[in-house]
C-alpha cells in the first residue's frame, strides 16, 4: 500500500512543476520585452525620463503603429509620419507649410524628429518642455489632425486592433490618452541619430575632406555660439535676425509673453540638416546656401537681435563664398545613412 | 496527535489576532475620512450654468451668466491642532491627490480624503491649480489626463481655473466671456515666465474631529462673482477672452479670494 502512495505523489509532484513551467512561459509570453536605448558617448545625458515610461520592443512597435496611422486624423487622412518622413529625419520634405486635414496648413515648417531624448524643449517656440506632451498638439490642431485627444481615446478603444496591443503594452483594461502618449514617446526617444560621418571621423573611422576639415574649423568659429555641443544646439531660444518686426509669429515670447522674447525661437540640432530643407521656422530657406547667405548678408537687426550676431558694430557673420561652400560641406558630414535608412523606423503597413 | 497540534495552532492564532484587534480598537482612534465639500455661489446665490438670462453682475455692474466653470484643486493639508500637518498623498502619475471640480457634476464636488489620522483639525490648506512642472513627471492620468480638456498642449500646463459665460459688455463673438487661468512651470533660465498658482488656507473656526466611524465635513464656498471683484475689477468690456498666463494674472489674484469656509459638520 505503501509503496503505491509514494509514486502517486511523486506524480503528483511532476505535473505540478510541469503545470508551473506552463504557466511561467505562457505569463513570459505577455511580459514585454526591454528595447535598448543606448547612450552615446559623446553626447549629453538623456533628458527623457526613462524610469517613467521604460522602452519595451512591443511598445516601441505600438508607438510605430500609432506614428503612421492616419485613422489618428479625424477624416483618416493624415498620420504623424506624413508630415514627419523617415528617409529625411523625420522632417516633411516637400512642404514648407505641411499639409493637414482637408489641405489646410499651419505656419511653421514641420521640424525634424531627431535625438529627442535629450531635449529640454519642443516645438519652434519651447513651449512644450517634455517629450510625451508633444503629439497633443498636432493632433488636436484643427489644421493638422483635428481631433480631439479625447475623442481620439474613444476611437482607438472601438478600434479592432489596438485594445489588445495597449493591454500587453500597459496591461490596463481600456485605452487613456496616457498610454496612447507613452506609446507615441517610446517610438520616438529610440530616434537618435550618432553614426554620421562625422560621428565615424570622431572615432577614428572615417577620415574628412580638406574642405570638410575646413568647415568644421569655420563652423566651430563661427556657428557653434547657438550651434554648439555633439548636438549642435545650446537648447535654447535666439533670435537670429530673420525679421525686424514679429507680428506674424512672435516666437518665444508666445510662451513667456515677455517682450524681449520676441523673434527668438528654438536653435535646432543640426544633425541630418542636409536632408531637412527647408529651413527656419517659417521654412523661408529652400537650401543651405540661402541660410548661409542669410546669416552673412541677410540679418535684420531689432531689439531682440542675439548679440553674437551684432559683434564689432557689424550685423551678421562674416563668410566669403568659399567659407559658405566649406561649412556646407562639413554640414553634410552630420548626414547619417544608417539612421535615415533604418527600416525599425519605417511605416509598418 | 498532529490533528490535535494544529487545532491548537490554528486556536492560539485566532485568539491572538482578536486581542490584537481589540487593543487597537481600545488604545488608538483608527484613521478616518475627511471630507471636503465644494459649492459654487454668484454672490448670495447658488451658481447656475446656462440660465437664459445674465443674472450676475461683476464689481463694475456688468451682467453675465457662467455656462462653464471648473477648476483644479491639489497639494490639500489639513492642519492638526499641534501645528503638524496631514498631507493628502499626490502621485508622479496624477492619479491621486489631484482633483477637477466641475460645476457641470456635482459628484465631483466632494472630495473625500482617506486614512486621515484620528486628530483633531483647525484648517485646510490647499493649492488652485496644478504646478506645471508635474509635466515633468511624463504623461498623466486620472484628473491630470490632458483629455478632460484643462490642458494648454501649446504651452504644455493644465488650465487651472477655467470661466465660461455671457456678457452684454463682451465685445468678443458670441458676446462670450473666456477667462482660462494657467500655466505655469519654471523655467531657471528666464524669470519672466507668470505664475499662476495660488495658495488658499481656510481656517475651521473650530475643531475637526477626525476618527473611524465620525464624520468630518468642511463646506467650502466659491463665489464667481470674485472671480472679478477683488483687489481687480475686471471689465468685461475689455478683452473678454484670456487662455494664457499673463493675461490672466489679475483674475488669479482674485480667485484665490474668492474661497470661504462656510461651516463644518462634524458627528
Amino acid at each position: 500500500m505503501q509503496g503505491g502512495v509514494l509514486p502517486f505523489l511523486k506524480i503528483m509532484v511532476v505535473v505540478n512543476f510541469t503545470m508551473m513551467l506552463l504557466f511561467a512561459c505562457s505569463r513570459e509570453e505577455e511580459v514585454t520585452r526591454p528595447f535598448g536605448f543606448s547612450q552615446p558617448d559623446d553626447f549629453p545625458p538623456a533628458t527623457y525620463n526613462f524610469s517613467s515610461n521604460p522602452v519595451t520592443e512591443e511598445g516601441f512597435e505600438l508607438g510605430r503603429a500609432l506614428f503612421y496611422d492616419v485613422r489618428l486624423s479625424s477624416d483618416n487622412t493624415v498620420s504623424c509620419g506624413s508630415c514627419h518622413v523617415p528617409e529625411v529625419s523625420f522632417a516633411d520634405p516637400i512642404h514648407r507649410f505641411s499639409v493637414g486635414v482637408g489641405n489646410q496648413s499651419g505656419t511653421r515648417n514641420a521640424p525634424a524628429l531627431t535625438n529627442l531624448a535629450f531635449r529640454n524643449f519642443f516645438m519652434w517656440d519651447g513651449g512644450v518642455n517634455q517629450l510625451d506632451f508633444v503629439p497633443i498638439n498636432a493632433i488636436e490642431s484643427p489644421v493638422e489632425m483635428n481631433i480631439p485627444l479625447k475623442n481620439l481615446v474613444r476611437k482607438l478603444n472601438r478600434l479592432p486592433d489596438y485594445p489588445e496591443k495597449f493591454g500587453i503594452v500597459f496591461g490596463k483594461d481600456s485605452i487613456d490618452s496616457q498610454q496612447l502618449l507613452k506609446a507615441l514617446a517610446q517610438f520616438q526617444v529610440m530616434m537618435v541619430s550618432s553614426n554620421a560621418v562625422y560621428d565615424q571621423y570622431r572615432e577614428g573611422k572615417a577620415v574628412l575632406t580638406g574642405a570638410e576639415m575646413e568647415g568644421l574649423t569655420l563652423f566651430k568659429q563661427k556657428c557653434s555660439g547657438c550651434h554648439a555641443g555633439e548636438l549642435f544646439t545650446d537648447n535654447y531660444f535666439h533670435n537670429n535676425g530673420l525679421d525686424a518686426a514679429f507680428d506674424n509669429d512672435s516666437g518665444r515670447a508666445r510662451i513667456t509673453e515677455f517682450p524681449g522674447d520676441a523673434g527668438k525661437f528654438l536653435v535646432p540640432g543640426l544633425r541630418n540638416v542636409a536632408l531637412t530643407a527647408p529651413y527656419m521656422h517659417d521654412g523661408r530657406f529652400k537650401t543651405l546656401m540661402e541660410v548661409l547667405d542669410h546669416y552673412a548678408s541677410g540679418v535684420k537687426e531689432s531689439t531682440t537681435l542675439d548679440p553674437v550676431l551684432k559683434q564689432d558694430d557689424t550685423i551678421g557673420i562674416p563668410l566669403k563664398d568659399d567659407e559658405k561652400d566649406k561649412i556646407i560641406a562639413f554640414l553634410k558630414t552630420l548626414t547619417d545613412r544608417s539612421f535615415v535608412g533604418d527600416l525599425k523606423f519605417s511605416d509598418p503597413n | 496527535m498532529i490533528i490535535k497540534n494544529s487545532t491548537l495552532l490554528i486556536a492560539t492564532f485566532f485568539s491572538l489576532s482578536i486581542l490584537s484587534s481589540c487593543s487597537d480598537d481600545d488604545v488608538t482612534p483608527q484613521a478616518g475620512e475627511f471630507t471636503l465639500e465644494f459649492d459654487s455661489r454668484a454672490g448670495d446665490a447658488n451658481l447656475q450654468l446656462n440660465t437664459a438670462n445674465t443674472l450676475y453682475s461683476n464689481a463694475k455692474g456688468q451682467t453675465f451668466n457662467v455656462t462653464l466653470f471648473q477648476y483644479y484643486i491639489s497639494n490639500i493639508k489639513l492642519k492638526r491642532e499641534d501645528g503638524t500637518y496631514f498631507e493628502d498623498p499626490m502621485s508622479t502619475d496624477g492619479s491621486k491627490g489631484f482633483y477637477l471640480i466641475k460645476e457641470s457634476e456635482p459628484g465631483s464636488e466632494e472630495i473625500v480624503l482617506t486614512d486621515v489620522p484620528a486628530g483633531k483639525y483647525t484648517e485646510v490648506t490647499f493649492t488652485i491649480g496644478v504646478d506645471g512642472n508635474q509635466i515633468n513627471q511624463g504623461a498623466q492620468t486620472g484628473a491630470l489626463d490632458p483629455a478632460n480638456q484643462m490642458f494648454w498642449s501649446w504651452n504644455s500646463g493644465w488650465i487651472f481655473v477655467a470661466f465660461e459665460g455671457t456678457s452684454p459688455q463682451s465685445t468678443e463673438t458670441g458676446s462670450a466671456l473666456v477667462y482660462h487661468t494657467g500655466g505655469y512651470k519654471s523655467d531657471p533660465a528666464n524669470a519672466n515666465l507668470v505664475n499662476n498658482l495660488r495658495t488658499k488656507t481656510l481656517s475651521f473656526g473650530e475643531t475637526a474631529e477626525v476618527e473611524k466611524g465620525r464624520e468630518a465635513v468642511g463646506h467650502i464656498l466659491f463665489d464667481v462673482a470674485r472671480l472679478f471683484a477683488s483687489p481687480n475689477q475686471i471689465d468685461f468690456s475689455s478683452n473678454a477672452a484670456r487662455h494664457s498666463p499673463a493675461s490672466c494674472q489679475t483674475v488669479a489674484d482674485n480667485y484665490v479670494n474668492a474661497f470661504t469656509f462656510d461651516h463644518l459638520h462634524n458627528d
